[in-house]
């Protein structure tokens, strides 16, 4: 899991088809300073998480799979949480 | 999924039977200036390394296209498939806002 925060979205008509409807959000990891570290990753947003907030990105793909229903699906980062309290990280 | 623009393709004469006819892309990664730059600008390539992408939603050089790494990559298979990395969306447009420390 990494803590990022979401820095935009990505637009895809031609996709695996168990992507269909689901936000893809771009999700640039951060350390504890909130500077960026490491290249950005497209997550599937359940939460409807929004820009700039932080949130938990973990890379479960059994979890994923089952979050879109489809058990062959090749979805790998999902968001599992927004970060509450992005204060007490500076 | 990582983000990354196509840059080749490649065929095998030969492949795992598992493989055969299949389409392979050579894919430079995005890393965080590549996104900054936006999609308007020639990306060039990136100072990761670039990846070989088995695509079966048929992107062609030149295009942004969206790829699973890791085991993940071989899921929508039915049998035993030996890739790590495969095109799971061509994407139309990023929307990207940095956010400024």
């Amino acid at each position: 899991m990494l803590l990022a925060r979401v820095e935009g979205n990505v637009v895809a008509t031609r996709k695996h088809p168990s992507l269909e409807g689901w936000r893809l959000v771009i999700c640039q990891p951060i350390n504890l300073t909130g500077a960026p570290e490491g290249v950005p990753q497209v997550a599937i947003d359940a939460h409807g998480a929004g820009m700039h907030e932080q949130v938990i990105i973990s890379s479960d793909g059994s979890a994923a799979r089952q979050a879109v229903g489809d058990e062959k699906s090749p979805v790998r980062w999902m968001i599992i949480g927004i970060v509450d309290e992005p204060s007490s990280l500076s | 999924m990582r983000l990354g623009t196509v840059i080749g393709r490649v065929t095998l004469s030969r492949a795992v039977p598992a493989l055969t006819g299949a389409r392979w892309l050579i894919v430079s990664p995005f890393t965080r200036e590549h996104f900054q730059r936006g999609t308007q600008t020639p990306p060039g390539l990136s100072k990761d390394s670039s990846v070989v992408i088995y695509d079966n939603l048929g992107g062609g050089v030149g295009q942004t296209i969206g790829f699973i790494e890791g085991r993940e990559a071989a899921m929508p298979f039915d049998q035993p498939t030996p890739i790590d990395a495969l095109n799971a969306a061509l994407v139309d447009e990023i929307y990207y806002n940095p956010f400024s420390h």
